[in-house]
């Protein structure tokens, strides 16, 4: 069932009253039509789900109040009510998320001409966010059952929804990981990570931003050096190296002796995968003449890895690059004996005095101790970075991009304690992080930030946006930043006042 | 009858005005362009990208000269840049595939997308844009040489670069 009203709002023909439903004898403001749609929608759950004996202690008030203004009838009735069901969460601004697919649809407002359009679609991804946000909160207070139960509701929601775009996908993609935290389901699909990441790589500019606004940052560091060595915290395919050697063949005065030191995942099977990408790379090197060795070093985790692995000398600047790295050390277990893992990590980092470390984050706070704020946080970040992979017409890298997230998603949602690793934090703590450890942040400058605008113009999509915060540069989807990056520089030691 | 003599008649005119252009033409220097590669080649220089495929189809010769030469595409490449680049360009370009795939893959759509987006055809290229279309075309260059080796799974082609021609959404 489809409403349609239609309303002209230049200042002289503004009718308050709308004209279809006055028509049979209801008096609604047409700005308010809206929300009285919702809250008769909400008045219909309530009543439905409500116990008999609320209902026959209210059909027995004599108490009449006027349907045909049925705007404050529905919000006397709601409030009859709301002692029994106080949801605590203010859903109106998560109705956004169900309002920001359909803007899409109606871009072509033109002419002053207002149409409200209420379809089924729309109302049931409202209700879907509610019972994403109380499945999530009855978790979150131990109440199983009924976080089961609205698992087995919201399932049946979506098989009457769109769940090729927009919130159906996403909702789908959080309430299988709501399943998974609860039933703890195995049926993982076996793609190797480095694969997904490739056409995650490929499918959206995130990446690129990160690598190309990286390398420009260490090219401007390496300036004037005759020898460099990066270290970089995950090689995956080495997709970021090649512009940087190209970069480097090409700058006045020669290429410099570059040494790139990859960290990575052991292989399983017989290969040397970091050793594969290693040759690959130094072909590369060679067909453009820049003196080149390369170093791989296999480990699960960055905090296995020992600074002696990677063999720095003192005579070469050092450039230590983590894309998306550095949060997954977040998760040790607090020890008042022992540093942190991430304290360890960035000492290290320190002792080996970079000339400057690029650290490129996603720009969210997936970090929270409360399973509520969390999970709140990941479907408004997760929602905007769909919505821009909706833009990608790229196939198979638009559905591989799509595993890339949700595995990302499930570790977020089902995942507690050390085996939790995405623990994304925005720039802001990580910039009270850094400076707590000894690093001062360095301006990425305007050639890092012209080469980023210039990289988005050419990515077929209108809605990416580029933003410059303090020296450092978000790319955001329409004005939510999704992944900052951002340069650091150790300070010397003797300026440090530790406490 | 009639037409037969007046064709006769044609063709003789014909003839003798062949003679006297050949006479006319033996006193000076036949100039065939296909002679005189060189001027071919500066005159190929200075066209643009549709008009050089174009070209290409004319005749064997300049089907061989546009495919072969890299030269014409280098022109082609940097026309529009205010300084020519460095002399170091030229090797890593040629080490990385050439200047003709740097035009097909890179500078074509990276300049049609430019002068889409501000609606206004670019006479001039910054040294920005030169640089970008390098690295993106040394990205290609790196992923083609990961055709063999299997490690991307299914791809055949390097994709890096493909959302360059993805037409732009509306």
């Amino acid at each position: 069932m489809e409403i349609e009203i239609d309303s002209v709002s230049s200042p002289s023909k503004v009718k308050e009253i709308d004209g279809l439903l006055a028509d049979v004898g209801y008096k609604v403001k047409s700005s308010e039509l809206h929300q009285v749609a919702q809250n008769i929608e909400r008045l219909e759950n309530v009543i439905v789900n409500s116990s008999s004996s609320d209902i026959s202690q209210f059909a027995s008030d004599t108490i009449h109040y006027d349907p045909s203004d049925i705007g404050n009838w529905v919000d006397n009735l709601l409030s009859e009510f709301d002692h029994t069901n106080s949801l605590p969460y203010d859903f109106s601004q998560l109705s956004d998320l169900a309002q920001d697919q359909h803007q899409h649809h109606h871009h072509h407002h033109q002419n002053h001409q207002l149409k409200v359009v209420t379809t089924v679609e729309e109302d049931s991804a409202i209700k879907l966010i509610h019972m994403l946000m109380t499945c999530a909160d009855s978790l979150q207070r131990g109440n199983i059952q009924l976080a089961g139960s609205l698992i087995e509701g919201m399932q049946g929601l979506l098989t009457n929804m769109n769940t090729n775009s927009g919130i159906g996908k996403v909702a789908g993609y959080f309430i299988d990981a709501l399943n998974r935290r609860i039933f703890g389901q195995n049926n993982i699909i076996h793609i190797e990570n480095d694969v997904l990441y490739h056409h995650y790589y490929e499918a959206c500019p995130y990446l690129k931003f990160a690598h190309f606004t990286a390398n420009q940052a260490i090219l401007e560091a390496f300036n004037g050096h005759d020898c460099v060595h990066v270290i970089d915290f995950n090689l995956m395919h080495g997709l970021q190296w090649p512009a940087l050697i190209q970069a480097l063949a090409l700058r006045p005065g020669g290429p410099p002796f570059l040494r790139l030191t990859g960290i990575g995942p052991p292989s399983h099977d017989d290969r040397d995968n970091l050793r594969e990408i290693g040759l690959r790379l130094a072909e590369l090197a060679r067909s453009v003449n820049v003196r080149f060795a390369f170093r791989g070093v296999a480990a699960w985790r960055l905090e296995d890895v020992k600074p002696w692995m990677l063999q720095v000398s003192s005579k070469e600047a050092v450039a230590v690059n983590s894309i998306m790295q550095l949060h997954r050390l977040l998760g040790s277990e607090p020890d008042p004996n022992n540093p942190s893992a991430i304290e360890t990590v960035l000492g290290w980092i320190r002792s080996l005095n970079p000339k400057i470390m690029t650290v490129v984050e996603q720009e969210a706070n997936h970090n929270e101790d409360g399973f509520m704020d969390r999970f709140t946080e990941a479907l408004h970040y997760y929602s905007t970075v769909f919505d821009s992979l909706e833009a990608c017409p790229v196939e198979p890298d638009k559905a591989m991009a799509e595993i890339y997230l949700q595995r990302e998603i499930c570790n977020v949602v089902c995942c507690e304690g050390p085996a939790r690793v995405e623990r994304h934090e925005p720039l802001i703590k990580w910039r009270e992080r850094l400076g707590k450890t000894g690093f001062r942040p360095l301006h990425l400058g305007s050639n890092a930030f012209k080469q980023a605008s210039m990289l988005l113009t050419l990515f077929s999509a209108e809605g990416y946006c580029v933003e410059e915060n303090q020296g450092s540069l978000t790319l955001g989807w329409h004005s939510r930043p999704l992944i900052a990056a951002s340069a650091w520089q150790a300070v010397p030691e003797t300026l440090r006042f530790d406490h | 009858m009639v037409h037969h003599h007046h064709y006769h008649e044609y063709m003789q005119q014909k003839m003798r005005r062949n003679t006297s252009n050949q006479q006319q033409q033996n006193k000076r220097h036949k100039f065939f362009i296909n002679d005189n590669i060189d001027i071919l080649r500066e005159i190929l220089k200075r066209l643009d990208g549709p008009s050089l495929g174009v070209a290409s189809c004319v005749c064997r010769l300049w089907c061989n000269l546009t495919n072969n030469d890299d030269s014409i595409w280098e022109h082609l490449c940097f026309r529009h840049v205010l300084t020519p680049p460095p002399a170091t360009v030229r090797p890593v370009v040629v080490a990385l595939g050439g200047y003709k795939r740097l035009y097909m893959v890179c500078v074509r759509p990276v300049l049609s997308r430019l002068s889409e987006s501000e609606r206004v055809m670019k006479r001039v290229w910054t040294r920005h844009e030169v640089q970008l279309s390098l690295s993106l075309f040394c990205i290609d260059s790196y992923e083609r040489l990961a055709g063999g080796g299997g490690m991307i799974a299914s791809d055949a082609s390097p994709s890096s670069l493909m959302f360059l021609c993805n037409p732009i959404n509306v």
